[in-house]
């Protein structure tokens, strides 16, 4: 690879400047005693956090986010895995329409989703629900945990299950001793994505959520009310609890990996 | 062909395989011997990995039976077979150790956990690799892999063993070395190897049986010096070793062909196909005595044995003769420059015979 002339660098940092700078701007004045966000800044404070966090809806939304976050990652993985097995391991007729099926969700509009979402989930009664709130986070963030377990099978040996069933392995022994433990980085990795993506996502959120309000629907809420700095505080948080999971996905996922 | 009297531990009957329009396998009837170390040969496309991916249960027969130890195995699953297999990829499993890489087959058959152990490190220390134990296999060289991969496949001590082109992705010196463990231990524990490969080197020096195949057939089986000396088709004639073939019509124990009349006692009259090895052919720029034909000298190459010499025939048919390096020196020849290739008569293989 290519060293970056100073230049390149120059041009990397204005670039992360400009997706950085209202994000670090956000977690400056939640640190700031000034109740608008003006220059110069005023003195320390938590008081922010300390006042944002001590509001009973507050940890209700942060509880509902957790929750609804855990239950999607984990069945989202699971079906994720699941279809980019399906395409590891089976030819079919209409394969392409499968994956690319399979690919479509992140594609829609998300104010179409949200609609169609809230429209179908209150026929069959569960709009305003965590369970709904969950159907419809899956159908959003499986298509990332398929992803990124299909990247790591394209990875793996194709002889490498026919060698476990050689050596003694049923279907599920294979299953349990050769392909899981050789997906588990990526497994662990679309757990962390796709609660990432459900603890973030607002805009199907705040159409079926209802009262079951998660934490970005709630933020939307208190803005509604009044701004002031303990939005900044909430955010904080937010994109703290999201990068991380982010990062972990990340790291799991590009490791230079010795085994690969 | 002597054949062990013995029944036989596999038997393939008129068995076919296709994938969908594509056959792998025309009908295959073949019969391996308890204990026998047998190559399957051919170009690729031939049907030879089809032939051993059926035996291990990894692909079904579309029609025929194959029976080992004379049980009808068409519908058993891999698992339940006992045919362990070397795979060309190895197939070694990046996140095991070495030990509980060759420990795999025991536990996948419920042994319990301290006994296999101690038979994984019998096999380790069998194979040299006491030490090497809780290695990761991407630290190993390609030659330890191998034994990896060898010691994992007779943890179980299975009756026969399949190889997939093991040595395709190693070194020339180390095929050499590994070529001697593998004869050894096929020796050693006296079980059936069937061997897949397309290369002759590799089967002619360790199979005692090779079965060169050909677009889904079996083209010719024998002992190795039986196939190399006397191919039945041109085919054979062409894939095994460096052969010259040259047609014609025989009459009275002479063939006439394009390049004139040669000598050949030990044909019946009509048409035929001989075969002269290229080691039994003699370069000369006098016409000798006997058969001979006329070729002119496109270039040499060094093998391992000799040289061999590349000519041409006047109808463009390519012939090969091996000569030391003192013959080469003392006959100097230049590109195009005409020369008599000989050969003792009787030293020239009639095909089909």
């Amino acid at each position: 690879m290519k060293a970056l002339s100073g230049l390149g660098w120059i041009y990397l940092l204005a670039l992360f400047t400009f997706i950085f700078a209202p994000i670090a701007a956000s977690v400056i004045f939640s640190f700031n005693s000034d109740r608008f966000p003006t220059l110069p800044l005023g003195s320390f404070t938590t008081d922010w956090y300390v006042r944002a966090f001590s509001r009973a809806e507050v940890w209700t939304a942060i509880g509902n986010s957790l929750i609804v976050a855990a239950v999607t990652s984990v069945v989202s993985t699971f079906i994720g895995f699941a279809t980019a097995y399906t395409d590891f391991r089976y030819g079919f007729k209409f394969k392409q329409a499968y994956l690319a099926l399979a690919l479509l969700p992140p594609t829609l509009p998300l104010v179409i989703m949200g609609l169609a979402m809230l429209a179908w989930l209150s026929q069959v009664g569960l709009s305003g629900t965590l369970t709904g709130i969950v159907i419809a986070h899956v159908v959003l963030a499986t298509p990332f945990a398929m992803a990124i377990c299909r990247l790591r099978l394209s990875q793996m040996d194709p002889s490498l299950e026919a060698a476990a069933w050689n050596l003694g392995a049923g279907q599920w022994a294979a299953m349990r001793h050769v392909i899981l433990p050789f997906c588990a980085p990526a497994i662990v990795s679309a757990l962390c994505l796709t609660a990432a993506v459900s603890f973030d996502e607002f805009i199907v959120a705040w159409f079926v959520s209802g009262l079951n309000r998660t934490v970005p629907v709630m933020i939307l809420e208190i803005l509604q009310g009044n701004v002031d700095p303990q939005i900044n505080a909430i955010g904080t948080v937010v994109f703290l609890t999201s990068m991380s999971l982010v990062i972990a996905a990340q790291v799991l996922i590009f490791r230079r990996r010795r085994d690969g | 062909m002597a054949e062990p009297t013995t029944e036989p531990l596999v038997s393939f009957r008129s068995v076919h395989k296709a994938f969908g329009t594509y056959v792998a396998v025309k009908s295959l009837d073949l019969d391996i011997h308890r204990g026998e170390f047998i190559a399957l040969m051919g170009p690729s496309g031939c049907g030879k990995t089809t032939t051993l991916r059926m035996l291990a249960g990894l692909e079904a027969p579309t029609s025929g039976a194959i029976t080992i130890g004379g049980k009808v195995m068409n519908d058993v699953p891999p698992h339940q077979r006992d045919t362990p297999l070397v795979w060309q990829s190895l197939a070694l499993f990046p996140f095991l150790s070495v030990v509980e890489n060759v420990e795999f087959g025991l536990r996948m058959r419920g042994v319990a956990p301290k006994e296999r152990r101690d038979r994984a490190m019998l096999w380790l220390e069998r194979m040299q690799l006491k030490g090497f134990e809780t290695r990761r296999i991407d630290q190993l060289s390609g030659g330890q892999r191998q034994r990896v991969a060898l010691a994992r496949s007779l943890v179980t001590e299975p009756e026969m063993l399949l190889l997939d082109e093991p040595l395709s992705a190693l070194d020339a010196h180390l095929v050499i070395r590994m070529q001697g463990v593998l004869t050894r231990l096929q020796k050693e524990l006296g079980i059936t190897f069937v061997y897949v490969t397309h290369s002759q080197s590799e089967a002619f020096a360790m199979a005692d049986r090779v079965v060169i195949m050909g677009n889904g057939e079996i083209a010719q089986i024998g002992r190795p010096q039986e196939i190399f000396r006397g191919p039945k088709s041109r085919f054979v004639a062409e894939f095994v070793g460096r052969n010259n073939i040259l047609g014609g019509t025989v009459k009275g124990g002479v063939m006439e062909t394009a390049q004139g009349a040669v000598p050949l006692p030990a044909a019946r009259d009509g048409k035929a196909e001989i075969v002269v090895a290229a080691d039994r052919v003699t370069v000369s720029g006098e016409r000798p005595a006997g058969a001979a034909i006329r070729a002119s000298f496109l270039s040499e190459e060094f093998a391992g044995t000799g040289i061999i010499c590349y000519f041409e025939t006047a109808d463009g048919a390519e012939w090969k003769a091996q000569v030391t390096e003192s013959q080469l020196a003392s006959l100097q020849p230049e590109s195009g420059q005409e020369f008599w290739l000989s050969w003792n008569a009787d030293s020239a293989h009639v095909m089909g015979g």
